[in-house]
């Protein structure tokens, strides 16, 4: 596993090297710092009394804590999960092709590893890194709610855990594609072109009755079948963030089908990587 | 060496794709999703609720034989209903959509709950009174001072009913019946001759009042003929949404709330001036009441002792597993606006069907007894 390790450091060092990521780590944390300095919420007896943003009444509602909070929790879930994916496609969507550029690629091969190290540790890298800012942006929501409100939730950390696991797809696929092709460019696509096949995926029943009877449905069945349901997961984090019941059947098997979808196109890309000349 | 090493990843790739898809397919389920409850509260005035109340603009009113040329312009039609409804400051008056709420959801519960003995008493009292309350009964009004029921009373047999009561007309198309000397058991087992305790009082086969004297129930049939005081009446018509609605007295609200929470009852009593009650029950059973009062300070503290009141109550329900209570209690919420606030409460129809079923089962046989041969 040292050499996995190795490796995933690398990728952790070059990206907290790059200036967009730690923007991006700032910026979190100005968003958390401002929220937790403006807002000001009243609560008596577990009741949301008053909200207050920048000293402007904004809820003139009284309602439970929890169920005031539930728009926002939600909210907050799917801008993790749809906005985290979109910002990890564009980021992490040079990493690969620029460790398998001419010059660098030649040196990892160098090294005592075996071809299927470099690939997993760059997962394994962007994973962390993307686990660090998912961690660090719910849980510093999760904590500024809980200590203005009194009502602590595990809901948020949760969604946040389940886009981690919805990015781990949707990055293996990027991997496979750099190895394919040594493209940022189309590693992005090739990311985008999954998100956007994953929400699609998620409502592949209702958008199925579209489609006439026939070949054209059976198609549409079979490749949707196959995607991950990004939309699904995305529902159910926010779900989760709310405390809601959850609309699917069985989170842990739709969870565990997206990080085995994402584990096989990682075993596609090891197959293509193993049989690459450099 | 490498083409063995590519084929396994290869095959455990394939492997993988199709045990994901096969998690993803099950995890999900094909079923659409449940509905998540949905409460339509009763805010404002809706569009079939103007058509009614225009429909029941029947009542034309005659103009005074001494009326000046000011009074030359025809009065606009009113309901006669909200005519007869109590004014002024205090006086308190709750309308039953009796004839919408009968066709609920609610309504076919509570019919079912009547109809338990298979109608027998409704049957009888349809024989013995020629008035089908399910039927002929438009509103009940439930005032301070008795009831006003509305609705078409033409077969009613409104004589034999009140033969034993003293009866005389009262203005055109006004009956009025009032209490007669009637025959009573003593407790020795003797009779005597002792007198009636209610007044009733009819108007033109459309409004049956029933009252607690007499003057009480003439104020009504005044107010109808547009006798009484100017003052508007306690309900105006762009009040009348819902399938219960009306003025309740603060005190009544308080004496309610006083049981569980003196506290709050007190403070009610203290703050609010009147409160306003309207119920929709088309599907579950959703109610707003408006609470009004001069101090604007407290009245926005009163709303957040209810809030609070109600986010316990709904924390108190989830911890005791009561599902259905704490599902209810999500919707339910304060909403200050100056010196009035409206506090908005739900009731699931199925926590309602769940508490009357044993009126459904009471009016069924027994099951054994249906298998018998």
């Amino acid at each position: 596993m040292r050499p996995l390790f190795g490796i995933a450091g690398y990728v952790l060092r070059e990206a907290a090297s790059r200036k967009f990521i730690l923007a991006f780590m700032v910026g979190i944390t100005l968003l958390l710092l401002v929220l937790s300095l403006s807002l000001k919420l009243e609560v008596l007896d577990g009741a949301l009394a008053a909200t207050r943003l920048f000293g402007n009444a904004l809820n003139h509602r009284i309602v439970a804590v929890d169920v005031a909070l539930r728009p926002l929790y939600m909210a907050c879930a799917y801008v993790v999960f749809y906005g985290g994916i979109l910002f990890g496609i564009v980021a992490c969507s040079d990493f690969a092709p620029s460790l398998m550029s001419p010059g660098r690629i030649e040196h990892l091969l160098a090294l005592p590893l075996q071809r299927w190290h470099i690939l997993g540790g760059t997962f394994l890298g962007v994973m962390t890194l993307a686990l660090c800012g998912a961690i660090y942006g719910s849980g510093g929501l999760l904590l500024i709610f809980g200590v203005k409100t009194g009502y602590w939730t595990l809901g948020p950390l949760i969604a946040a855990l389940l886009a981690c696991a919805s990015f781990a797809a949707v990055y293996a696929v990027m991997l496979t594609t750099a190895t394919l092709v040594r493209s940022a460019a189309l590693c992005a696509a090739s990311g985008f072109l999954l998100l956007v096949g994953g929400i699609i995926a998620g409502y592949r029943t209702p958008i199925s009755r579209v489609f006439e009877e026939g070949l054209g449905r059976r198609l549409f069945e079979g490749v949707t079948l196959l995607l991950p349901r990004l939309s699904s997961l995305a529902n159910a984090s926010a779900e989760l963030a709310a405390s809601q019941p959850l609309e699917v059947k069985s989170l842990e098997m739709l969870l565990a089908g997206v990080l085995v979808f994402g584990l096989g196109a990682l075993a596609v890309g090891f197959w293509r990587f193993e049989g690459k000349d450099y | 060496m490498k083409r063995r090493r590519g084929g396994i990843w290869l095959a455990l790739a394939v492997v993988l794709l199709a045990v994901g898809a096969w998690l993803m397919f099950t995890g999900q389920g094909d079923e659409p999703p449940p509905q998540a409850p949905k409460v339509d509260f009763p805010r404002r005035m809706r569009q079939e609720e103007w058509k009614r109340a225009e429909r029941r603009r029947t009542q034309v009113l005659a103009l005074a034989p001494d009326a000046g040329p000011t009074e030359a312009t025809p009065r606009r039609p009113r309901d006669p209903v909200l005519a007869a409804l109590p004014r002024g400051k205090g006086k308190s008056a709750v309308v039953i959509e009796a004839n919408a709420l009968r066709h609920s959801p609610i309504g076919e519960l509570l019919v079912d709950c009547l109809m338990r003995d298979g109608g027998k008493r409704m049957d009888a009292f349809r024989q013995f009174s020629g008035v089908d309350p399910l039927q002929d009964l438009d509103r009940l009004v439930i005032t301070d001072d008795g009831l006003i029921l509305s609705g078409n009373f033409g077969n009613a047999r409104f004589k034999e009913l009140f033969k034993e009561r003293v009866s005389s007309d009262y203005g055109p198309g006004a009956r009025v019946y009032e209490p007669g000397s009637i025959v009573v058991t003593l407790p020795d087992g003797g009779t005597g001759r002792g007198q009636g305790d209610e007044t009733v009082a009819t108007w033109n086969d459309q409004l049956l009042v029933v009252g607690d004297t007499p003057g009480a129930v003439k104020d009504v049939l005044d107010r109808v003929e547009g006798r009484g005081s100017d003052e508007p009446p306690v309900i105006s018509e762009g009040s009348t949404y819902g399938e219960m609605y009306g003025v309740v007295s603060v005190e009544q609200l308080a004496r309610m709330l006083g049981r569980d929470q003196p506290e709050l009852a007190d403070q009610l009593r203290e703050v609010a001036d009147s409160v306003e009650l309207h119920l929709d029950a088309r599907s579950d059973v959703a109610m707003v009441a408006e609470i009004r009062g001069s101090d604007e300070a407290k009245v926005t503290d009163l709303g957040k002792s209810l809030g609070a009141a109600l986010s316990v109550a709904r924390l108190k329900a989830q911890a005791d597993g009561n599902k259905d209570l704490a599902q209810l209690l999500d919707f339910a919420q304060v909403q200050p606006d100056g010196s009035e606030f409206k506090l908005e409460l739900a009731v699931p129809i199925d926590a309602i069907r769940e508490r009357l079923a044993f009126c459904r089962d009471a009016g069924q046989p027994p099951r054994e007894a249906g298998m018998q041969p």
